[in-house]
């Protein structure tokens, strides 16, 4: 099995950053991602990106490019199209490359897995023609594809910032449909002045409004009662705004209903997380130094809150910096005089957050779906259906596996788990701390037999039990 | 009780299924029982249905520290057979096979018993001569069981690879017609239901904390994070957990708990019409009517309590699988999970009264107790109602491990299942 010092499992900002700071104080570092390029979702690419393609996606886009240049460091690894499916306690990776498994392990290990886009159940999403908005913006990055005819709807600031980018290689969305209210912007208020220490994040948030505005995008705001119509395929988003049912005839529909942390990971390793009430979403326990309670085991960047680009960062930096010192690589003193400025960065760019986060919620619709959508995709589980389930008796989602499936298809409730326990702590009363959610199982994404067989030393094992 | 029939289920489907009701109400513990049940698996459900149903006792409790049939009961890859060596285990299989036969009528609820036919493989002459061994002796307890050929083998099971070039070559294979698998979840469902409507309550999210005695020794009630309930009588049917439970109770087990895992693969359509198992290679296989391959692994080498297991264990009955069923290489697995199993020095159970006054236990079923749900519920709820063994679990006593009466299933039980 290989071993190096640190283990970093995703190559977006904290996972290219960590492993930036730990090489720069001497440690061997693996850099593991499932994409064939470093950057993560918002540097998708940014390495082998065209200029042109570069230029619509803009300058925070391209910010990325020394991050991800800083991996030719000799001490890093990276490896690319490693899919990750089996993350143990004592910090060892079982991952896949091209149909081969291997074995992996740190001294320390940093999971910055990052985020997933919340998954917006609305009646129709499961249609033909509908994808979330980051769906989109992976196409626009990755391969210069762009969506013809498409409404985008939902709420937060990457609504806009997929919109202008939309604009800015002309094909703008038909309609902007955005689901929070004025009621929301008023309960942000109280955090304004955080949002005035974020002042360079909201300025970039009105910079992408603007644009939208000069190009004529029409705006829906307070939108209600979402739908996509259509036969075999998204036709229309219907909806309600301005005490109005409205349909808006397109091809594409994108929704986006802001970021959650991607918790697969963390769960798997059984790492305790607590019910985020500001961000409506699990967030694993960890320090200062994204150190978890599992010794040597870090999470940084979204996958342990989601905080954005820079935050992730930053954080990864103070992972490298923390696993240095724990392995005695670097002196404390030292690292506690290199993370100063970190943190202090650190502070300034969260205080935004509460400000976006009340501002922007995700919609009703995609915490307490109608009873007749569909929740789990993959075992076609309605929300009425997980209501059911706890009438007769469910109090949580593993037990909601056995009353009807939902969550044990190849997704293991990537899509469904946030909704699946919002909708039980809903109906049973309880909170989502208590309603819990998912156990995790291994593999993570799934693994032929054949790539598990090849993992098997040769002979039979004749003393098995 | 709803009764399920075809016209409550037409009824329901009109209404969309919306109004069925609870199946079981959710109850809060009284301060006293004659008979307290901790753990509400399988065989804790089933005894508690068999007390009510055949005993009349129905001041009865079932407490479980999770939901009911959310261990081992709801975690087993559900294979069912009888064909065990010895006379005794073979009268205690076959007795639960006999009430397999009959238990979604008995219990108005389908468990989805289905008899398609557990065939194990031979892969050298030593497995053949073991086999036929077994064969023999089973049929002289009219348990059945059959010798095939390589030929007749893939007849049955269309799938296998019995080309000679194989590692490890099928030489033959011995199948249990009457055998099969039922649908875990249903079971537990279908006895809790049963036993709540003849007035059991049913405890959940309530572990059981310490088991108390009195002054003379006799057991008293146990202590539970519900507070102390009083029961002059308490079954112990906690499978990994019994030599916990039991410890508090002064009396220590000759279990082993073992984390023991299992996997699926992602559905495909109907391909694989029985169960296999193979004790050589060390896997087993089936596949559930959701259409999944299921294949169960071995037990980890070395004790613990953690619901998961270790990887190689798993490399090597995949690798196993592949070896045998070439064809399922380029399936993908989708997730595996793990349970833990008390395992015995003999293979086989402990089921009967305990050198406490008032104190009984059914455990040690190791890899392969789900078969015996409804012999062992049966069984337990006999000997508790009646403070004395029915006759066919009377040998599975904990003394045979001070006296040496040993029923050393090991090899029946090699494989895990
Ligand atoms: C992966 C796997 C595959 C298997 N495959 C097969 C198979 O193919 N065929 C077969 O026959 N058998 C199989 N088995 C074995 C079978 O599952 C068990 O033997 C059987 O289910 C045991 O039933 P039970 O009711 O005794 O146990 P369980 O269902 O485990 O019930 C015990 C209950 O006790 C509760 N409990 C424990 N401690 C406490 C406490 N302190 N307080 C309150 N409650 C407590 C637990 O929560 C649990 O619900 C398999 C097991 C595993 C793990």
């Amino acid at each position: 099995m290989d071993e190096v010092d640190l283990l970093i499992l995703g190559a977006g900002p904290a996972g290219m950053a960590a492993a930036a700071e730990a090489a720069g104080a001497g440690l061997v570092v693996a850099l593991l991602d499932e994409q064939a390029r470093p950057g993560g979702q918002i540097y998708r690419d940014v390495t082998a990106v065209p200029p042109a393609r570069a230029a619509i996606l803009g300058p925070e886009y391209r910010a990325g490019r020394p991050l991800a240049e800083g991996l030719a460091d000799p001490r890093i690894r990276h490896i690319p199209g490693a899919t990750a499916w089996k993350i143990d306690p004592d910090r060892t990776i079982a991952y896949s490359v091209d149909g081969k498994a291997a074995l992996i392990r740190g001294r320390r290990l940093l999971i910055a897995s990052g985020a997933l886009e919340r998954p917006v159940p609305i009646p129709g999403w499961t249609l033909p023609g509908v994808m979330t908005a980051g769906a989109a913006q992976i196409l626009l990055k990755q391969s210069g594809i762009l969506p013809r005819r498409a409404v985008i709807a939902g709420s937060g600031p990457l609504l806009y910032l997929i919109a202008a980018q939309m604009v800015r290689a002309g094909t703008p969305p038909l309609a902007l449909v955005e689901t929070q209210t004025r009621g929301d912007l008023l309960a942000a208020l109280p955090h304004l002045p955080g949002a005035i220490r974020g002042w360079r994040s909201m300025a970039k948030g009105l910079g992408w409004i603007a644009e939208l505005k000069r190009a004529g995008v029409p705006r829906h705001r307070g939108a209600r009662d979402l739908a996509v119509d259509g036969a075999g395929r998204a036709e229309a988003l219907a909806l309600t705004a301005g005490g109005r049912r409205r349909t808006i005839p397109c091809e594409t529909v994108l929704l986006h209903e802001g970021v959650v942390p991607n918790i697969q990971a963390t769960r798997l390793l059984g790492l305790p997380h607590r019910w985020d009430q500001a961000q409506r979403c699990f967030v694993p326990r960890h320090d200062r130094w994204g150190e978890t309670p599992l010794p040597g085991i870090h999470v940084a960047g979204d996958g342990a809150g989601i905080g954005g680009a820079l935050v992730a960062e930053l954080s990864g930096r103070l992972v490298g910096l923390c696993a240095a010192a724990a392995l005695g690589r670097l002196d404390p003193v030292e690292r506690d005089r290199r993370a100063a400025p970190l943190f202090r960065t650190l502070a300034r760019e969260r205080a935004v957050r509460p400000f976006l986060d009340a501002a922007y919620p995700p919609g009703p619709q995609t915490l307490s779906p109608a009873d007749g959508t569909i929740v789990c995709r993959c075992e076609e589980v309605t929300a009425g259906e997980i209501r059911r389930h706890a009438r007769l008796g469910c109090k949580g989602p593993n037990q909601a596996k056995a009353f009807g499936r939902a969550g044990m298809g190849p997704c293991q409730g990537r899509f469904c788990g946030l909704a699946v326990t919002a909708i039980l702590a809903e109906a049973n009363g309880q909170s989502p701390d208590e309603t819990g959610y998912f156990r995790i199982r291994p593999p993570i994404k799934p693994v032929t037999l054949a790539e598990i067989a090849a993992m098997a030393p040769t002979g039979p094992d004749k003393d098995s039990a | 009780m709803t009764h399920f029939s075809a016209r409550s289920l037409l009824k329901n489907a009109l209404s969309g299924h919306k109004d069925w009701p609870a199946q079981w109400p959710e109850s809060q513990p009284k301060a006293e029982y004659d008979v307290v049940i901790v753990g509400a698996g399988g065989h804790g459900l089933g005894a508690a249905y068999y007390l009510a149903s055949q005993h009349g006792i129905t001041n009865v409790a079932v407490i479980d520290k999770g939901w009911l049939g959310g261990g081992n009961t709801g975690r087993n890859t559900t294979i069912i057979r009888s064909n065990y060596l010895y006379d005794e285990s073979a009268r205690l299989y076959d007795h639960a096979l006999d009430l397999w036969d009959n238990l979604s009528q008995e219990l108005n609820y389908n468990v989805m018993y289905s008899r398609r036919g557990v065939m194990m493989l031979a892969h050298s002459v030593h497995d053949e001569q073991s086999f036929q061994r077994h064969i023999h002796s089973n049929r002289l307890n009219g348990v059945d069981n059959c010798w095939l050929t390589p030929a007749e083998a893939k007849a049955f099971c269309p799938p296998l690879d019995i080309t000679a070039r194989r590692r490890f070559p099928v030489v033959g294979a011995a199948l249990q017609r009457r055998a099969g698998t039922a649908r875990h979840d249903a079971v537990a469902w279908g006895y809790a239901r049963g036993a709540a409507a003849r007035g059991v309550d049913i405890i959940q999210n309530c572990p059981v904390t310490a088991i108390r005695r009195g002054p003379d020794g006799a057991v008293t009630g146990v202590e539970t994070a519900k507070g102390f309930i009083r029961a002059k009588k308490v079954a112990v049917s906690a499978a990994g957990s019994t030599s916990v439970v039991l410890q508090s109770a002064g009396l220590r087990m000759p279990l082993e708990s073992y984390p023991l895992q299992a996997l699926v693969s992602e559905p495909v359509k109907p391909c694989f019409p029985c169960v296999v198992m193979s004790n050589t290679v060390h896997a087993y296989i089936s596949q559930s009517d959701k259409g999944e391959l299921v294949i169960g692994s071995g037990t980890d080498q070395y004790v613990s309590y953690s619901q998961r297991g270790g990887l190689p264990l798993i490399e090597h009955t995949v690798a196993a699988i592949c070896e045998v069923f070439p064809m399922f290489r380029r399936m993908r697995m989708l997730r595996k999970w793990g349970g833990i199993v008390d395992v015995t020095p003999d293979r086989s159970p402990i089921l009967g009264k305990l050198p406490v006054k008032g104190l009984y236990v059914n455990c040690g079923w190791g890899t392969g107790g789900f078969k015996a749900t409804p012999g062992a519920g049966h069984l337990l709820a006999w000997t508790v109602a009646k403070d004395e063994p029915h006759p066919i679990n009377a040998p599975f006593t904990l003394e045979r491990f001070t006296t040496g009466r040993l029923i050393d299933e090991a090899a029946a039980a090699a494989v895990a299942h």
